[in-house]
């Protein structure tokens, strides 16, 4: 049975408009201007004999003169003394952690150039999130400070630190705070060595906070369970997840982790033992979650406080006073139905709330409670260090700051400047403190204002630990030396509090070897040098007790309603501020690869901007990306209006986390900061507002690659529901009815050209377990040097990723359970609040009937006998009639050098951030086509492993780099011609499709069908 | 007066003869101890000493010759551990110069053997040292006696310049000749029939010109050589086959690889495990040649690349610069190539590519390393397989297509595109 549902990238496609229409007619938008050439003056007018002549004549002379050239002399410098372990062209791998994740990292010749994750990792197994897969580029970032600086000059070490100390003594002697502000520290050395600062001065002060804050959730365990943490959630073990706007596989504390317990319970192997969970998403922005959702509620940010409540009541049948209904009766009938499904799986069920208020998380609490969570679905026991930020403690330390009690402010790893809700503050309070030092290794907005700066280590660079769950410690170690005049900030602290250890390198040993090594069984030299292997100790989780809620809720029911009410107030916009999958708090800014990875939902690149319901804008009378002011808590910004399907009606959103205006050469200025919009409240910073809204009449384009590399309408979905499945494995996946295949060739003879004797390298993607998070997409760029191409060229549909995640839209099912064809859903545009999303990653398919293959003139693309789509760089001529006869629309053209161009500074155009590229893989020039290669050079270095060693290549040996950095294990890659590996077994299942099948190409990527563990009463 | 030479002649000729065998008997004497001292100190000594210089130990030439207490050195090289043991000043001292680093006992050694070294080293040490006294005067004579390059060069100059002054000299002779023979009315006869040869000549030109079937033969044969030149030309831009740089360091690989039949790997050690073969680091050099060759300025330009100092064997890094070698072999960046896969996997002899490196003075490119070049070796090359159980499958899986035909590399995909450019 074929589906006639409707899919669509954006809504320009699904209205046809004009330009939409025009620009997708072409392969390329902007067509190279040959017919210009022609009908003008060019080579239609008087044949200018003599001119051209000349230019012939020039023209060989030119040449032969330039051919005179000397070929370079090349040059060989080997070490003057080798390191041992170095092997020039074989990489090493290093164990290290990223934000609490172990991994692994590559270097060649010594220096870092991939980020991998460490297959044992307790967190992702092995998955590793967009952000870490950019870090590594951070560390050739030529926008990082060299020197130690003091008053805005140059400095040395020495001199800085003989005036800090002076000044610490005499600040300390005065009785003034010294203050440490920092994001939330979770290395246990670190936390010691600030332990120990304090120690020394007495009067120093630890102030914690996070820009993105998580105080309302510990705050609230602290209230109901006496425990203040944020507690380990257990996703896998959730048969229902009941998400109110926590982004929980994007940027919800811990997104990778999630992910990978998420997709658990959805993946082949769950479907295929009849198991599926649920999820049901209320929130007002569509996030990463909320596409992922089996049902997806738009609500107002000011009803989820109502709503929460109403789903108590449901669950204790109880009335909480001045309950009230909610005002859309969808929402207020899912309530109702989610209360009657949570109960029924009692145990295995799960409520997250994404708020930073108090009150609501105490309401989460007590819902949780009711339902049982505690202790399985919820483990308080052994909780998660990733975020511990205090919001008070910031507002105080301002408050204090100025009202000159702060005698020092130090800051490492934090930005308040930029990401405090009020930079103004900041700046006035920082004014009255003597000594100010700043550890960042960016000259960022903080560090303007500090009088010392102390440049830290790249992490690549710095010997440490991490915690991020209680009991898992992770061992940081460098993989390069210093590459700038940097010192790392621990050691700093050290020398300044002169403490009887002067080097943190030695101290980190001292802390794992008195406290550390023995949580996982090692000791000494022997027991350091296996972690340094491993990564990461691991100590026996403490059994997760169970909890119960019982204090009284009718206080805390009024704060939630009392404040959802203050939200709704007037008539006017009520903004939700949001962490964007890509960009997160900012801290990242200048990193162009993940400025360039599109937003998952918006499939925006480098801007931030004002989501609203396309009925809103229709009732506002804007136009896309038109600007519009938004005027909220004091606070205004101008910011393009993206047209967003699935946001709630009266609702805009804004991510932070843009508007760096001191992050460096690719950071600044994009976009605008959002942060202001925070508001303390209750003790909280809470990401809500009530918002003006103006249209300015402005256009500020977009560049949003939402729509580029179109299908045309052709039907590349397949989905399901659970249901459905349940009846039928293969149902939607075409596979249920044999029909006939037809060959343009002779398959039977062996010597066929495309006898694949050998290996058949093919991959199988599960679109039930790709969330669309982008990981795999900067994966791709980091292993195989693609350029970034910056704002103007992905909105002339020039970006160069091999790999992308289309993202489409479909509407839901009307109530008989059919889809909805296009021409009755237009009539009413509402539903547009109300859309279902899928996510698939297409890149280079390697077809078998490549059709490619058949147009290339120079036969610069044709098919290997391991049945890969080669492309050979060095011998296409760029005629792209290959991009135009490719059906998927995966390849790409090189417009420019964006290695050797100015254009393109903010990327790999100076030799410093060259030292990233990966070797192994020669870098494209101008005019040549290039695609997906299926990482053949780790095919190659698998199988010369292999022959080395004397034995079969495994399966699993290789493993491509989007396979490698997915958390959720949705892509598989491998041999189809041995029947036991992976990747047979999973393109046996019966949900397997391949797109555009029809068209006979043969596709050697097979994806296998969504399905969607929905009900009909859920939908309205 | 002619007598009296004659008999200075024959009485210097007896005196020189009895001087020269008493010279003779002498030296006799002298070399039967120190020829007997050198066995054993080759045997014994050289492994930590060298007579001018310090290595392990001291410099035992300078060493001895201050050193007079014949009987203290003779228990030192017996027993150097008792002397120190004992508490002897002079043995302690030089014990803690050296890093407490005791001398091996050589109690093997009788007194006369002992003696037998020290009168060689003494010996030795003060020939070094007359030859040095005489090396200036000769050294000086010796960089005389090579020309530079520039002298050379002069030299050609000028004798280009005289032959052409001397052309032009001939033909203004020749001239000045021809005018006196005008002004005498002699040379006419000669040269009208000079005249009458080339117009005869040119005419038969003319009438093969005239000759269209020759003429287009001609200009067909014209065509296809110039062109095949240029062809054979432009498929060979930038092939440079035969390049042969010349390198920083006048490293000999004849000497190394040749002469010294040190194995390929034990300086390029990457070829067994990467993709690199890799020019070996310096460290390598220093195994042997911390103690070989040590005065020969090539070898010191490793010292001072390493910023190592031979006289207190020490290294000093803060001297220390790479030496920047030039690269002979030079495979564009879009070519992969794998070392390992050829040498280790493939067994493939260094040779077959590089040539005979073990006799070449210098090296230069073998092998035109072209793609063909690549392609033909690839599709001649038989894979073998056998004991590398990788190829197990794979080689029974081709079998079933080959029936039995000889598996080359090509034949297992090594001449796909992908397997090289990526």
């Amino acid at each position: 049975m074929d589906s006639n549902k409707k899919y669509w990238k954006g809504l320009e496609e699904l209205n046809k408009t004009p330009e939409f229409v025009e620009k997708n007619k072409h392969e390329f938008a902007e067509p190279i201007p040959i017919e210009e050439v022609l009908s003008g003056g060019g080579l239609s007018s008087k044949t200018p004999r003599r001119d051209f002549l000349k230019a012939l004549g020039f023209g060989v002379g030119a040449v032969t003169l330039a051919a005179c050239q000397k070929v370079p002399v090349h040059k060989s410098i080997p070490y003057l003394i080798k390191p041992e372990e170095i092997t020039p062209g074989v990489a090493n791998y290093y164990s290290s952690t990223y934000d609490g994740s172990a991994i692994l990292v590559k270097t060649r010749e010594g220096r870092p150039i991939k980020v991998e994750g460490n297959p044992n990792d307790l967190l992702s197994k092995g998955g590793l999130s967009a952000q870490a897969q950019a870090s590594v580029l951070e560390l050739y970032d030529t926008s990082r400070i060299k020197d130690p600086q003091q008053n805005g000059g140059d400095s040395s070490w020495a001199s800085v630190d003989a005036f800090v100390k002076s000044e610490l003594a005499a600040i300390a002697a005065s009785g003034k705070t010294i203050s440490l502000v920092t994001s939330t520290v979770h290395s246990p050395s670190t936390q010691a060595v600030i332990a120990d600062f304090i120690l020394k001065y007495p009067t120093a002060k630890h102030v914690s906070y996070d820009a993105v804050s998580y105080t309302g959730i510990i705050k609230a365990n602290q209230n109901s369970f006496g425990k203040a943490v944020l507690p380990h959630y257990n996703f896998d073990k959730a048969d229902i997840i009941v998400s109110f706007a926590a982004d929980f596989l994007g940027t919800w504390i811990s997104g990778e982790e999630f992910t990978r317990q998420y997709v658990q319970n959805r993946n082949n192997k769950s479907l295929e033992a009849k198991k599926m969970s649920r999820h049901i998403q209320f929130e007002s922005g569509m996030s990463l979650t909320g596409t992922n959702a089996d049902v997806r509620i738009a609500i107002k940010p000011s009803e989820e406080g109502v709503a929460l409540v109403n789903l108590y009541n449901a669950l204790s049948g109880t009335t909480l006073p001045g309950s009230r209904k909610l005002t859309t009766a969808n929402a207020d009938k899912a309530i109702i139905l989610v209360a009657t499904e949570l109960k029924a799986a009692k145990g295995k069920a799960l409520v997250v709330c994404g708020s930073n208020d108090v009150a609501t998380q105490v309401l989460v609490n007590a819902i949780n409670s009711l339902l049982g969570s505690y202790g399985t679905t919820i483990d308080l026991d052994n909780p998660s260090r990733q975020y511990a930020g205090n919001d008070g403690e910031i507002v105080d330390f301002i408050a204090q700051a100025k009202s000159g009690q702060v005698g020092a402010a130090l800051f490492l790893d934090a930005n308040p400047a930029y990401d405090y809700h009020s930079a103004a503050a900041v700046k006035d309070a920082l004014k009255n403190v003597r000594l100010k030092v700043s550890f960042s290794d960016h000259a960022d907005e903080t560090t303007a204002l500090c009088n010392i700066v102390a440049p830290n280590h790249h992490y690549l660079e710095s010997w440490g630990d991490d915690s991020s769950i209680e009991g898992y410690y992770t061992v940081m170690q460098p993989t390069i030396n210093p590459v700038n005049n940097t010192r790392q900030a621990e050691q700093s602290l050290l020398v300044w509090s002169d403490n009887a250890v002067k080097d943190y390198y030695t101290y980190v040993r001292n802390n794992w070897n008195n406290n550390l090594l023995a949580k996982g069984g090692l000791s000494g030299q022997a027991g350091w040098e296996t972690l340094l292997q491993t990564g990461f100790v691991l100590a026996a989780p403490v059994a997760a007790g169970t909890y119960t809620f019982n204090l009284d809720l009718n206080a805390v029911a009024q704060t939630v309603l009392n404040q959802s009410a203050k939200l709704a107030e007037g008539n006017k916009v009520e903004l939700q501020v949001y962490q964007s999958v890509a960009m997160r708090d900012g801290k990242r800014a200048n990193n162009p690869w993940l400025q360039e990875l599109p937003d998952p939902v918006s499939k925006v690149t480098w801007d931030n901007f004002a989501a609203m319901s396309p009925s809103d804008i229709k009732k506002l009378g804007l136009e896309e990306f038109e600007v519009v002011t938004i005027e909220a808590n004091g606070y205004t910004v101008s910011l393009p209006v993206l047209s967003q399907p699935g946001q709630a009606p009266g609702t805009v959103s804004v991510a932070v986390g843009y508007g760096r205006t001191a992050a460096g050469l690719v950071g600044n200025n994009v976009g605008k900061n959002a942060f202001p919009f925070l508001s303390f409240r209750n003790g909280t910073f809470q990401n809500t507002a009530t918002a003006d809204l103006k249209g300015t009449g402005d256009i500020f384009p977009l560049s949003q690659t939402q729509t580029h590399h179109s299908f045309e309408g052709r039907n590349v979905i397949r989905e399901a529901t659970f249901t459905e499945y349940k009846k039928n494995p293969s149902v939607n996946s075409g596979s249920d009815g044999e029909h006939e295949k037809y060959d343009l060739w002779e398959n039977t003879n062996e010597d066929h050209i495309h006898a694949r004797p050998v290996y058949d390298w093919v991959m199988a993607i599960d679109l039930n377990a790709c969330t669309g998070c982008g990981a795999c997409i900067v994966a791709c760029s980091a292993e195989n040097n693609i350029p970034v191409v910056g704002k103007d060229e992905v909105g002339r549909r020039r970006e160069m990723h091999w790999i992308r995640i289309d993202r489409y839209y479909s509407f839901n099912n009307d109530s008989n359970g059919h889809g909805i064809s296009r021409e009755k859903e237009i009539a009413k545009l509402t539903d547009f609040d109300n859309v279902t999303v899928v996510h698939q990653p297409m890149l280079c398919q390697h077809c078998d009937h490549a059709p490619c293959e058949t147009v290339c003139p120079v036969l610069a693309t044709v098919h290997s006998s391991e049945g890969l789509n080669q492309m050979a760089y060095n011998r296409c001529v760029g005629t792209r009639y290959c991009a135009n006869n490719c059906p998927y629309k995966v390849r790409r053209f090189n417009w420019f050098n964006y290695w050797n161009d100015s254009r393109f500074d903010n990327y790999l155009n100076n030799e410093h951030t060259q030292l990233v590229l990966n070797p192994d893989v020669t870098t494209r020039f101008r005019g040549v086509m290039e695609k997906c290669s299926m990482c053949v050079q780790r095919i190659q270095a698998g199988k010369l492993q292999a022959k080395i060693e004397k034995r079969p290549l495994k399966d699993g040996e290789v493993k491509v780099a989007c396979q490698q950095t997915c958390s959720a294990n949705a892509i598989v890659f491998g041999n189809r011609n041995d029947p036991n590996s992976e990747v047979s077994k999973a393109l046996k299942s019966e949900r397997t499709y391949y797109v555009l099948e029809e068209l006979n190409v043969k596709p050697g990527i097979g994806y296998q069908v969504k399905v969607r563990n929905t009900s009909s009463e859920l939908q309205a | 007066m002619r007598n009296i030479s004659l008999i200075f002649k024959q009485f210097s000729r007896s005196v020189l003869l009895v001087a020269g065998l008493v010279v003779c008997g002498l030296t006799a004497h002298a070399q039967t101890d120190a020829a007997k001292g050198e066995a054993i100190f080759k045997a014994k000594c050289t492994a930590c000493h060298k007579i001018d210089t310090r290595m392990t130990g001291p410099a035992l030439g300078p060493q001895l010759t201050q050193e007079t207490d014949d009987a203290y050195l003779t228990k030192w090289i017996q027993n150097n551990q008792a002397l120190i043991a004992a508490g002897n000043k002079k043995a302690v001292k030089i014990f803690n110069e050296y890093n407490q680093a005791g001398m091996t006992v050589f109690a093997e050694l009788s007194d006369a053997d002992v003696g037998n070294v020290i009168t060689y080293i003494r010996a030795d040490w003060k020939k070094i040292q007359d030859d040095k006294a005489k090396a200036p005067a000769g050294g000086a004579v010796a960089e005389d006696k090579g020309p530079s390059s520039l002298v050379i060069w002069g030299l050609l100059g000028v004798i280009v310049i005289a032959f052409i002054v001397i052309l032009v000299l001939n033909k203004v002779i020749a001239t000045l000749e021809r005018l006196l023979l005008n002004r005498q009315g002699l040379a006419l006869e000669e040269a009208t029939e000079e005249e009458k040869a080339p117009a005869d000549r040119l005419a038969t030109v003319k009438k093969l010109l005239k000759n269209k079937k020759l003429v287009f033969f001609i200009v067909v044969c014209g065509t296809i050589a110039m062109g095949s030149f240029s062809w054979v030309t432009m498929w060979n831009t930038n092939v440079h086959q035969g390049y042969q740089p010349v390198q920083p360091i006048k490293y000999s690989h004849q000497l190394h690889a040749g002469a010294m039949k040190i194995e390929c790997q034990y300086c390029h050690t990457g070829a067994f495990k990467s993709k690199n073969a890799s020019i070996p680091s310096l460290n390598v050099c220093m195994n042997c040649h911390k103690s070989v060759k040590t005065e020969s300025p090539e070898i010191h330009k490793i010292y001072d690349a390493l910023g190592y100092d031979p006289n207190t064997a020490k290294y000093d890094s803060t001297k220390a610069k790479p030496i920047q070698w030039v690269r002979v072999h030079n495979l564009p960046d879009l070519a992969y190539f794998n070392h390992s896969q050829h040498v280790k996997v493939g067994n493939i002899k260094c040779q077959t590519c590089h040539g005979q490196v073990q006799e070449m003075q210098e090296v230069y490119q073998y092998s035109p390393l072209t793609m063909k070049w690549c392609i033909q070796c690839h599709k001649r090359t038989e894979v073998n397989g056998k004991g590398n159980a990788y190829y197990d499958s794979i080689l029974s899986a081709h079998e079933k297509i080959k029936k039995g035909e000889k598996v080359t590399a090509a034949v297992l995909g090594g001449i796909e595109c992908a397997k090289c450019h990526y």
